[in-house]
């Protein structure tokens, strides 16, 4: 089966094994991975911005407040049992220093995240976030694996954790 | 959402993308003593979903060149070429590849050839454009392209695009010029030129 393009302001959930779900060159976006890794369910979305606010006119789901419950509404729905759900964090980064913010931005969108997943009392399990690295996410939901990748590198699981080579 | 901008205004923005890339490819041709083509402005509006994929691969590694552009069209200008092209670029300036000059030479390059563009546009339309001093980064290109969309998607599910492709003649090396205004920023611009 092929991988799922999760591109700015989408977000997907699946159960299909070998199937992963994939968001290439993250910079100051957030990949939120939210997975039941004993159902092997897991869903991942691609915030952009940390607050809906007064932005009423556009896709909510660019927007963390929308996002991170809409995600867990969709994992759920899939079968993942929400006491286990366990989330991981990819992104967040300061691509151009100084310029429009985009620091701020990144930032900004972690926090808020973190903050909806709070409230929704989700656990954060892992993360590759700030920096001033791009990142490409991937997560396979029946393997419950998340493998993260910067420009240039190779892929890394990031979770579950993996002990150190000897 | 609707379109943003009709037929007429994107011919009108493409033609000041144009003269805009005219004048920064003729600087840029200065700066490096050698002849520079360029391509066929393109100006457009698509989703912010799709803008990475219209632009080039993903994760393919680029150097980025931004300007955050103040004034009356707040914008973003943002130089794409390949790390190879930008060593070529900098040896075509006499510096060593991957010298501590290299990045600031680069900056200096982006400088030169974006507020090249901003004064023709602003000189044709009378609107005033600030640029500020450039950022450069190399990392994959949905990392660079997204970071400067995301700071504009509050507003709007799309964005509009004016993107040129700038070629060192002889040495195969070449420049994507990308101005993004913010949501509804080109309305000044299309105001002055009587297409609004």
């Amino acid at each position: 089966m092929s991988d799922t393009m999760v591109r700015m302001g989408e977000l997907a959930a699946s159960k299909a094994a070998g199937a992963s779900l994939v968001t290439l060159g993250l910079g100051s976006c957030i990949g939120l991975v939210l997975l039941d890794r004993r159902v092997g369910v897991a869903g991942l979305a691609h915030i952009v911005l940390p607050d809906s606010t007064g932005h009423d006119e556009v896709n909510p789901l660019k927007f963390a407040d929308r996002a991170v419950p809409e995600l867990l509404r969709r994992v759920v729905a899939l079968g993942a049992r929400k006491p286990l759900v366990e989330a991981v964090l990819v992104g967040g980064a300061s691509m151009f220093a100084g310029i429009g913010g985009s620091m701020e931005v990144g930032a900004r969108n972690e926090a808020a995240v973190l903050a909806a997943l709070g409230g929704l009392r989700v656990r954060v399990n892992a993360a590759a976030t700030g920096g001033s690295r791009g990142r490409t996410v991937r997560v396979d939901p029946g393997r419950g694996i998340v493998l993260v990748r910067e420009a240039g590198g190779k892929d890394r699981q990031l979770h579950p954790p993996v002990a150190p080579a000897a | 959402m609707s379109t943003l901008y009709n037929d007429l205004q994107l011919d009108a923005l493409r033609e000041l993308a144009n003269i805009g890339a005219g004048n920064a490819s003729t600087a840029l041709s200065g700066m490096l003593g050698r002849p520079v083509d360029l391509t066929v402005p393109h100006a457009r509006v698509i989703p912010m979903s799709e803008a990475v994929e219209a632009l080039g691969a993903p994760e393919a590694e680029v150097t980025g060149i931004a300007l955050g552009v103040h004034g009356d069209m707040p914008s973003t200008v943002l130089m794409l070429l390949s790390p190879v092209d930008a060593e070529t670029l900098c040896a075509l300036l006499g510096l060593e590849p991957g010298s501590e000059y290299a990045e600031s030479a680069l900056g200096e390059i982006g400088n030169v050839v974006g507020t090249s563009y901003l004064n023709a546009l602003a000189g044709m339309t009378g609107i005033a454009l600030e640029p500020t001093p450039p950022a450069t980064a190399t990392d994959m290109l949905g990392s660079l392209v997204q970071a400067v969309l995301a700071t504009r998607a509050a507003l709007s599910d799309e964005a509009l695009l004016l993107d040129s492709c700038m070629t060192v003649e002889g040495e195969g090396c070449s420049i994507i010029f990308l101005l993004a205004p913010d949501h509804g920023g080109a309305g000044q611009l299309l105001g002055r030129l009587g297409v609004s």
